[in-house]
């Protein structure tokens, strides 16, 4: 029955009206990608499609195949460039672009047009793929209405006027938000992935590496990006007992910090708890590593994690998406009590090649006690015009020695490492631990935002009797960087991102309201996994449903929702008729269960008479309703008074009410 | 009914019998300011409520029979050279008056039509180079033939424009007939209606026409009307037409004794006023069928 | 075997067809009901599902929730414009307005009329006939549009019109929505005039005068009638009027009206021949603006006139003999 038609439809040329809204809804979708993507993706895509706007413009002829095939050839080279072997995630959108791009150069019938609208609505998908925060959302919702609105320019000949296609096609988005919702609620989540993807597509997060060179945290110190967020059971503990343990560096290797070798086995370390046990929540942005990262130190461990030897908590696979795990921590503990000689063999050796002054200071000490060595070392960071900075200067080989008596400039990982250096050269086992310091109360939701910022490094030393032991050499030198944060112990005002800076209250203000809503956002839009659902419609149901349940459920749900939507569509009648209008609509149907009705163009004083014929008991009640009608829908308001009118149409309500009655 | 009006209406359908509504739609045109055509066969009466409306208001009136010798001069009126004053005088023709009929207008040369239709469309003469108004009120009642007759010259489409309504008049019905041939003397024009209306009352009542109610759901039905002309016919009315049939409208509404104008006063003056400028000459139910097509 | 394949899908299609419940027209008004609308996925949807699915399968992958919410958004986003594709078409009434007779072989221009009763604005509704180029339009709220229709003609007479498909994929075309009308309409094929320029014959007296500038001559005085303004005064009869008789003017009437009559019997050739032949002199006589008469079966159709009524007249006759 319809084959042969459709076909009219998309041979059909398009007027240039067409086009522009299809450049400008593509151009908007562009735009959501061109923070992520390498400038010369944007710059190429967007001249394509400026070179097709002068294409119809000026009435240049479309290009031939063998320049496409030439350009395509180009673009390729430049993503080889850009992109290397690895073809993943940012590739794969940039090609899309482009190609939607090369798409538009020839395009001439709506089938075309359909096709590129299509795959531009996928490119706006795709943006979740980078970020999929509350404003990305929102944003995202400008090129998809533009899109919807370019998609029902298309199927009319002739173009709408513009905001009338705005309308319709945000009222049908709104529209279709209901059915949107059961279904986001309702469809069964699998656990992803279904195949493996491509590094690159982690390439964004950001987190504690395994190895520390000298000027790693700093980085992170300049990332403002939120790291995880902790909702206590009880209250918050002190801003000093906020050590959150990350990845334990054994061993140096020049510059750097590294944690041990897997294939070195080392024994389990024990732990003896003392204090009362804190029970918190951690959600856990994806940062592409293997830490999860719990309080100093934990005595229950999530479900999902597994403890290495030196109490740092790891998960199965890298971390790429957001997780939520509980925890119980204790303050006090005593960490290894006894020391393996394997382990107090790692946890001495030094490079002895460079730093050779940092070495003899501490073989001066190695004959003290170990608390006095520590002390001794704590002193000469608290003493000497040591400078808590986040912009160090350069440091040669001797990074240490350069660090200890020549610029005494540097941040927590400068001091960590220089202290433990100084402790191993000593003779005092000792190792450096990373992981986040401190956090920031929200006091609208009541949870702690550790950010990348708050990321830290310090040292940890085994003394006989109390095991390994936690001593902050930062402290050292600015006890506030521990105390009250970071931006406390910085004396002059560094590169440091925006949020961090505590002067720009009502920002920071503005900030945590809004990182509230991200939290709840994360939590129940983007954390809806398939262990959130199940939780949640458990939690709704009261039943321990199953797979099939939910599937069933959603299906019926769907149907009811569907049904909902027609209905309210279909039934509605357009328009909003005035009260009076409503009166007589109300007449006239009642008139029309006896099967009269006015035809079209029969006035109601006309439509009265013949009522009249028709009943002719009631001719002057009709004739009356009428003359009513026409002087309240048609007659001079000025002459009549808001309460007049009312009056008389309530009268009028009376009159069809008795003509009704007295009918029947 | 609006009492006077009512009052005319009745002294006029004495003289012209059962032709009730045609009379009114007449009176409407007049309220209204416009030009009045009637087009009938010979013999059905078109003279007589030519004479019977203007007799009614009592104005100035005079009557032209148009032929085909008749020249503009004999309407205007010429300018003859006096004598003792050695100047041209002119000699004002029988348009200056309140009431001309133009009796069997399509027989006149266009010439004389045009002279004519100029004058009415903007209330002066010009005549060898002098401009002089006509006087308030002044209506033109043209009667004519219909065009099929021998000898005569249809008036152009943009001349019908100018007339307000076209009426026509129709047999009587047979009990009308009967009266009328029971009458004594029989011939209906010795039989003249009492004066009822000054010309003062005429310019009131016309004052009082302009002040009627339209609303914004009236026009928008007027509009439909016209519109759905423009869009179904091969010529559409013109923005003269549909202010006419505003005009009407209110007349109408003020023959009704109502101070608003309702989609059924609209239905009833829009077959007169729209007819004769559709050109559909063999379809005079036209109007009725836009009527039945466009919702209120 | 192809051809089986092909009659058994067309006994299908038709069968199929016979199922569909069709709007009928009743007093040349046909309304769209809901029942008599059909509504299925359009060719470009399969498109939109392989997007749909294809959203789903990253948003799984990826574990992307706003990828699931874009992708359910965008998949009930189809099951309202499903609803707006309906609604579109529900309630329109539809009718025939006009149809001017057409010679066999031409397209005829039919005027339908779609009128809107939902007080709803419709945007591009196409209409055709089966197996004929379709016309869009829009309909503004409460009120109607004329579609010109083309439809093709084979044979005089007068056809039925074939039924008439209205259809519409507004506002995403994604579903196409279509409706069939049935009206018993019919519509007047003239005879195609035979393709061979034959000259016009003179008419049945042989005696005639032929010559066509005679042909609107003013040769036969047949009578006088009393004087009215407007007649010419040449044709006065002063010779009267000066011997005090009164005015009055001399009739006359052309010689060719008389003579020139189409005659079935000067035709040859089989029925169709000859009405062929008839109606190129029919139409070439119009053209030339004659006065001519058509005998059909021996006896006098029509008397000889010029009017455009008779011309019609005329071809109606031929067209329906």
């Amino acid at each position: 029955m319809f084959e042969g038609t459709s076909d009219t439809m998309t041979q059909k040329t398009l007027s240039s009206h067409h086009l522009y809204w299809l450049l400008v809804s593509l151009g908007s979708a562009l735009a959501l990608h061109s923070i992520h993507l390498p400038i010369w993706i944007t710059v190429t895509t967007a001249g394509l499609g400026i070179w097709r706007y002068f294409i119809d413009k000026k009435h240049w002829a479309l290009p031939k195949l063998r320049w496409l095939i030439l350009l395509t050839l180009l673009i390729c080279i430049g993503l080889l460039f850009s992109y290397g072997s690895s073809f993943g995630r940012d590739a794969s959108v940039s090609l899309l672009l482009i190609m939607s791009g090369m798409k538009l150069l020839e395009t001439k019938t709506v089938r075309d047009y359909i096709l590129i609208i299509s795959i531009a609505y996928f490119i706006v998908a795709s943006t979740y793929v980078f970020s999929q925060t509350a404003s990305t959302f929102l944003l995202s919702l400008i090129p998809l209405t533009l899109l919807t609105a370019t998609l029902v320019q298309t199927s009319l000949p002739q173009t709408l006027n513009s905001r009338l296609a705005f309308k319709l096609a945000g009222k049908m988005l709104l529209q279709s938000i209901p059915l949107m919702l059961v279904l986001f609620v309702l469809f069964p989540r699998l656990p992803g992935p279904i195949w493996g993807i491509s590094k690159d597509a982690y390439s964004g997060m950001t987190g504690l590496d395994d190895v520390l060179e000298l000027g790693d945290v700093g980085h992170l110190i300049r990332n403002s990006s939120v790291a995880f967020r902790v909702q206590f059971d009880e209250n918050i503990p002190s801003a000093n007992q906020l050590y959150w343990r990350g990845p334990v560096l054994w061993r140096q290797q020049q510059n750097q910090w590294l944690t041990t070798e897997s294939n070195v086995p080392l024994s389990h370390e024990s732990l003896m708890t003392t204090g009362i046990p804190i029970d918190y929540t951690i959600t856990l942005e994806p940062h592409n590593r293997h830490w999860l990262l719990l309080l100093d130190m934990p005595t229950k461990l999530p479900d999902l994690a597994t403890l290495r030897h030196d109490y740092t908590a790891v998960a199965k696979s890298p971390v790429r998406t957001r997780i939520r795990y509980q925890a119980t921590s204790s303050g006090q503990y005593t960490l290894s009590s006894e020391l393996s000689p394997q382990q107090r063999k790692i946890a001495l050796a030094i490079n002895r090649d460079n730093n050779l002054e940092a070495i003899s200071l501490g073989q001066s000490w190695a004959q003290l006690p170990a608390d006095v060595i520590i002390n001794k070392a704590l002193k000469k960071f608290n003493q000497e015009p040591f400078v808590y900075t986040l912009r160090p200067p350069r440091l040669s080989s001797n990074a240490i020695d350069d660090f200890l008596f020549k610029t005494q400039k540097g941040f927590c990982e400068h001091y960590a490492s220089s202290f433990v250096f100084l402790m191993r050269a000593a003779g005092v086992p000792a190792r450096i631990v990373t992981g986040y310091q401190g956090g920031e109360i929200n006091p609208n939701g009541n949870y702690l935002i550790v950010r990348q910022s708050d990321a830290h490094a310090w040292a940890e030393v085994w003394l006989k009797n109390k095991g390994w032991v936690r001593i902050d050499p930062t402290a050292a030198v600015a006890p506030e960087r521990i105390e009250q944060g970071i931006e406390e112990a910085l004396t002059e005002m560094d590169e440091l991102p925006i949020f961090v800076r505590q002067n720009a209250t009502w920002l920071k203000k503005a900030y945590l309201n809004w990182d509230n809503i991200n939290n709840t956002w994360n939590q129940w839009i983007l954390g809806y996994d398939n262990k959130r659902q199940l939780a949640f419609l458990n939690k709704l149901s009261g039943e321990k449903l199953s797979l099939s349940d939910i599937a069933i459920s959603m299906i019926v749900a769907m149907l009811v929702m569907m049904l909902v939507t027609a209905v309210l569509l279909l039934t509605k009648k357009q328009g909003k008729p005035s009260l009076v209008d409503r009166q007589y609509a109300q007449h006239i149907k009642q008139l029309s269960k006896i099967g009269v009705q006015p035809q079209i163009g029969e006035g109601s004083v006309d439509f009265a008479y013949r009522i009249g014929q028709l009943l002719p008991k009631q001719a002057k009640q009709a004739i009356n309703i009428a003359t009513l009608y026409n002087e309240l829908k048609y007659g001079p308001l000025q002459n009549n008074s808001q309460m007049r009118q009312s009056k008389q149409l309530q009268l009028l309500k009376q009159m069809i009410q008795t003509f009704h009655r007295s009918k029947a | 009914m609006h009492p006077t009006v009512e009052n005319i209406t009745q002294s006029i359908n004495q003289v012209i019998l059962g032709k009730h509504q045609q009379v009114r739609l007449a009176l409407t045109c007049l309220l209204a300011g416009g030009h009045l055509l009637i087009e009938d066969l010979p013999g059905m009466g078109k003279t007589t409520l030519a004479h019977a409306l203007a007799q009614v208001f009592g104005l100035a009136f005079s009557r032209v029979q148009f032929t085909s010798d008749l020249l503009p001069a004999d309407v205007l009126g010429v300018s003859v050279y006096d004598r003792n004053t050695s100047s041209f005088q002119f000699h004002q023709g029988p348009i200056f008056s309140n009431i001309l009929l133009a009796d069997e207008v399509n027989r006149a040369t266009p010439k004389t039509q045009s002279a004519l239709l100029e004058a009415m469309e903007e209330y002066q003469v010009s005549v060898d180079g002098d401009t002089l108004p006509l006087p308030n009120p002044f209506f033109v009642i043209a009667t004519q033939n219909p065009k099929h007759n021998i000898g005569t010259f249809p008036l152009p489409e943009s001349q019908l424009d100018r007339f307000l309504m076209r009426i026509s008049l129709g047999y009587p019905d047979p009990a009308s007939e009967r009266s009328l041939l029971k009458k004594q003397g029989g011939r209906a024009l010795d039989q003249k209606p009492s004066t009822i209306c000054s010309s003062e009352s005429l310019l009131n009542l016309q004052s009082a026409v302009e002040k009627i109610h339209v609303s914004d759901a009236v026009l928008d039905y007027l509009q439909a009307l016209i519109q759905h002309t423009r869009t179904e016919l091969d010529t559409g009315l013109s923005p003269r037409a549909s202010l006419g049939l505003r005009k009407c409208a209110q007349a109408w509404a003020l023959c009704e004794n109502r101070d608003y104008v309702i989609p059924e006063d609209i239905q009833a003056v829009f077959p007169s006023i729209a007819t004769h400028r559709l050109e559909e000459d063999s379809n005079t139910n036209i109007a009725e069928k836009i009527i039945q097509n466009v919702a209120i | 075997m192809l051809e089986a394949l092909q009659k058994l899908n067309h006994a299908f299609k038709q069968r199929l067809k016979a199922l569909f419940r069709v709007a009928k027209s009743v007093n040349k008004v046909a309304t769209l009901n809901a029942r008599q609308i059909y509504i299925l996925p359009s060719r470009w949807s399969l498109f939109y599902l392989l997007l749909l699915l294809a959203l789903l399968i990253g948003a799984i992958n990826y574990t992307l929730s706003l990828a699931y919410a874009a992708t359910f958004l965008l998949a009930a986003l189809a099951n309202v414009a499903m609803l707006h594709t309906w609604r579109n078409l529900a309630y329109l009434e539809v009718s025939i307005n006009h149809a001017k007779p057409v010679f066999a072989g031409d397209l005829a221009e039919v005027e339908v009329k779609v009128r809107d009763l939902k007080n709803r604005s419709r945007y591009a509704i196409c209409a055709n006939f089966q197996d004929e180029r379709s016309t869009t339009q829009s309909i503004n709220a409460n009120t109607s549009e004329i579609f010109t229709l083309p439809l093709t003609t084979h044979h005089r007479g007068y056809l039925s019109m074939p039924r008439l498909r209205l259809h519409t994929e507004f506002p995403l075309s994604l579903f196409h929505a279509w409706a069939v009308v049935k009206t018993e309409e019919k519509i007047l094929v003239y005879p195609k005039p035979s393709g061979d320029a034959l000259v016009i014959p003179n008419g049945i007296d042989p005696d005639s005068k032929g010559n066509q500038s005679m042909l609107a001559g003013d040769e036969d005085f047949t009578g006088h009638k009393t004087y009215q303004l407007g007649d010419l005064p040449s044709k006065v009869d002063w010779k009267a009027s000066s011997k005090g008789m009164g005015m009055f003017s001399k009739q006359y009437s052309g010689e060719a009206s008389t003579s020139l009559y189409f005659d079935w019997a000067q035709t040859t050739g089989d029925t169709e021949a000859r009405i062929a032949q008839l109606t190129r002199w029919v139409v070439d006589a119009q053209a030339a603006q004659l006065t001519y008469g058509l005998k059909l079966n021996g006896q006098i159709q029509f008397m000889p006139n010029n009017s455009n009524n008779h011309y019609h007249a005329c071809l109606k006759a031929l067209a329906t003999r």
